[in-house]
Parts: structure tokens; C-alpha cells; sequence
């Protein structure tokens, strides 16, 4: 047999991302980036086809972070890998020009058989 | 290893003159292992001529389940060992809100059966695949879940050097690049590679697809694609559609052909029809 395939649920999530015009980060339960989509490439100036999957201290360098730079430790990504529950809060992230700008985002977990395989984010820029 | 088809068809059981030559009955498809044993894949319309062939006490039958959709499930009523009381059977199927057994007995109960579940007079088993997989003799089975709707399994059968596939209901192609994607990111790849025979959803043409998009069937392109890619070494094409008759299904067969980019023999199932992996 090949490589073992992804659960099907991060797979139906990137299928779903891939059509949406919503910046959206797909995240395996390691914290690994697995897939990020178009809308969200723009925002961070990179291509997924370009960057492949990123391990967390690599993509982790768009933050968050609070309004002044500063590293922020309990946004929604992070409750939804280490708690298993979805999670929404507002907080900056760093573009591709190393601008903050303020984004809403919501976390969901990803568990089918009663095991967890990830999370899906979902961001809005915070209009000004 | 001996597979032979009990029955290709897809959604709904046909007895139309004109579809006898591909067959009528639902998915079904049966597994003689080169170490002694029987799988049963699927419980459709085909399990009931299956079940008239072969002695129920001769040896355990493991029926593995794809899925819960009727034109997979709805033979089990017709299968005669679960009525002989020496019979021992294992359902295998997927994992779902309720149990295996409580799914199922929402068909083998009233009103739509007149035997309860509980009355079957065999020793029957209920088990839920789990993603370790498990051993049937020396075989190796893997079930993985594909792209359907609801909870659905695609199953591998590996005995010594021979690899069956088994992916009956299919959308690989929803939402995603199936020339170019990432393998471990389609729908049934793993399963899929390198089989020694891959049997697979083919049910809708390019016209019929663009009404059915996101029911869980393959548009008929997107299984060769899916085969192709998993470099299969031999593939049939199952699960026709109930409007494809005779001529339909030969008008399919022929396109595909000309279309098929892999090395392997590719072929629309028949039922009847044995093949010998070795």
C-alpha cells in the first residue's frame, strides 16, 4: 500500500477550502499547516502550491499577536489544538509586507471515529 | 485468489431484456482466498444467487459492508446461510452514530421486513471496521473511508503477492485536481495503489454528471483518472448506472478504451464474471 491516505475529514475540508473565498488555514493535529487556500495565500503573499505544508514554526511567524507585535499565547487555533473545541477571537496577524493587520477567526475542530485530526480556521480581515 | 461478480449494478436492481448482459443485481462481489476462506463485499441484489451456491456451515463468511445504502444492504434478507443455524457470518461495516447492528436492523425490521433482526437463525457477528484493519486467514484487510455520502468504506485485500481494491461508491474527483493532487490526498488512493485488480465506481457520463455532481459516484472520466494514478494493475469499471442498458454500457466500455492512459486491463464488470489473481 502507498503512503497512508489523510482522514477523510482533512480531505473533505481541503476540498471545501479550495473552493471558498474565505482565508482559510487547514492544521493537522501535530500543528503542522497542511493546507492554507487562494484567499489566505493573498493575504500572506505565498502560494501554497509554492510553500507546501509548513511545520507551526515556520507558518507561526504571522503571529498572532496583539496590536503592538507582541506574541500572543491563547487565540482560537490554539484552543481548538489543545482543547478539541471550536474557538473565536480577534487578533493581529503579520502580512506578506510585514504589515499587522487586525483578523477575526474561528477555529473547529476535526473529529471523526472519536479521533481528533486537526482543526480548521477561518479568518476575516477586521475592517479599520 | 477467485473474485467473481454477483452483481455490478448501481442504485437500484434492474430486469430489463436489453441489461441482462452486463446483469441486473446490486453489488455484490465475492473473495475466494488462495488460503481457504470467503469475503462477501457488499450485500446487494447479487448475494441471493450467492448464497443458493455455496454450503453456509462449510466455513466462516465474513460479508463486509461498503456502506448502508440499500442497493448494498438490501440482499441480506435473501442470503440463505443467515438462515441456516450452523451458520457463522461476520458483517463487517462501517463505523456510525448507533452501532452496526442497530443501523442495520432499521431495514431487517417492521414495516419493511417481516424478520426481525434478532430472528435470523445463523450465529451472526456484527463488527465495525477500524483503521488497523484485521486479518481473515493470511489475508490482510485495510478499510479506509472514501468520499460518499454518509460513512463509507473503501476496502483492500492483500494475500500473498495479489492486492484487491474495492471501491464501489466514489466521488475521488469532488473538489479536487485528481491529475495533480498530492496522493495521499485523494479519496481511496492508498487502497487503491498498485492493486492487482481495482474495482471501481464508474456510474455517470460527462452529461448525466453535471446533474449529479456530489452525490458520491464517479463521473466515468475521473475513475480512470483515479485509476491511472494508483497505477492499478487491472481495473473494472462497476457500479452502472440502472439507465445504462447493454448498448449504453458498450458505448461507455468503447470511450474508455480510447481514453485509458494506464498499462493495466481495463474493463465495465459483468456479473458472472470470474477473475483469477495470482
Amino acid at each position: 500500500m502507498a503512503d497512508t491516505q489523510q482522514p477523510l475529514d482533512l480531505i473533505l475540508a481541503r476540498n471545501l477550502m479550495s473552493v471558498l473565498e474565505t482565508p482559510s488555514f487547514l492544521v493537522d493535529d501535530s500543528g503542522v499547516l497542511v493546507f492554507f487556500n487562494e484567499a489566505a495565500g493573498e493575504m500572506l503573499g505565498q502560494r501554497f502550491e509554492e510553500t507546501g505544508r509548513l511545520a507551526r514554526d515556520r507558518w507561526s511567524a504571522i503571529g498572532p499577536v496583539d496590536g503592538d507585535g507582541n506574541a500572543l499565547n491563547a487565540e482560537p487555533l490554539t484552543v481548538a489544538l489543545r482543547e478539541g473545541r471550536p474557538s473565536h477571537g480577534q487578533f493581529h496577524i503579520y502580512t506578506d509586507q510585514n504589515r499587522i493587520v487586525e483578523v477575526e477567526t474561528s477555529a473547529v475542530p476535526l473529529v471523526s471515529g472519536g479521533d481528533f485530526h486537526g482543526a480548521l480556521v477561518l479568518f476575516w480581515p477586521v475592517e479599520p | 485468489m477467485k473474485v467473481r461478480f454477483w452483481g455490478v449494478r448501481g442504485s437500484v436492481s434492474v430486469a430489463e431484456q436489453g441489461s441482462m448482459r452486463y446483469g441486473g443485481n446490486t453489488s455484490c462481489v465475492s473473495v475466494e482466498l488462495a488460503g481457504g476462506g470467503r469475503l462477501v463485499l457488499d450485500a446487494g441484489t447479487g448475494i441471493r444467487t450467492l448464497g443458493a451456491t455455496i454450503d453456509p456451515t462449510a466455513a466462516p463468511i465474513h460479508i463486509m459492508l461498503t456502506h448502508l445504502h440499500l442497493d448494498h444492504i438490501s440482499g441480506l434478507l435473501f442470503f440463505a446461510p443467515l438462515f441456516h443455524p450452523d451458520a457463522d457470518v461476520t458483517i463487517w461495516g462501517p463505523p456510525g452514530v448507533g452501532g452496526l447492528r442497530e443501523r442495520l436492523a432499521r431495514y431487517l425490521s417492521a414495516p419493511l421486513s417481516p424478520v426481525e433482526i434478532r430472528e435470523l437463525p445463523a450465529k451472526v457477528t456484527f463488527r465495525e471496521c477500524t483503521p488497523e484493519g484485521w486479518q481473515v486467514g493470511a489475508a490482510k484487510i485495510t478499510a479506509t473511508q472514501v468520499i460518499h455520502r454518509g460513512p463509507t468504506l473503501g476496502y483492500r485485500i492483500e494475500e500473498e503477492n495479489v492486492a484487491l481494491a474495492y471501491i464501489p461508491d466514489h466521488e475521488p474527483g469532488l473538489g479536487q485536481d485528481l491529475e495533480r493532487d498530492d496522493a495521499r490526498w485523494i479519496s481511496g488512493h492508498a487502497l487503491a495503489c498498485n492493486a492487482s485488480l481495482l474495482i471501481h465506481d464508474g456510474q455517470y457520463t460527462e452529461s448525466e454528471y453535471k446533474m449529479t455532481v456530489g452525490w458520491g459516484h464517479s463521473l466515468v472520466a475521473d475513475a480512470l483518472t483515479f485509476a491511472y494514478r494508483t497505477e492499478a494493475r487491472r481495473v473494472a469499471l462497476f457500479h452502472h448506472d440502472p439507465g445504462h442498458d447493454d448498448a449504453a454500457l458498450d458505448a461507455i466500455a468503447e470511450e474508455a478504451h480510447a481514453t485509458w492512459r494506464g498499462d493495466g486491463e481495463l474493463s465495465l464488470a459483468r456479473e458472472g464474471e470470474d477473475i483469477h489473481l495470482t
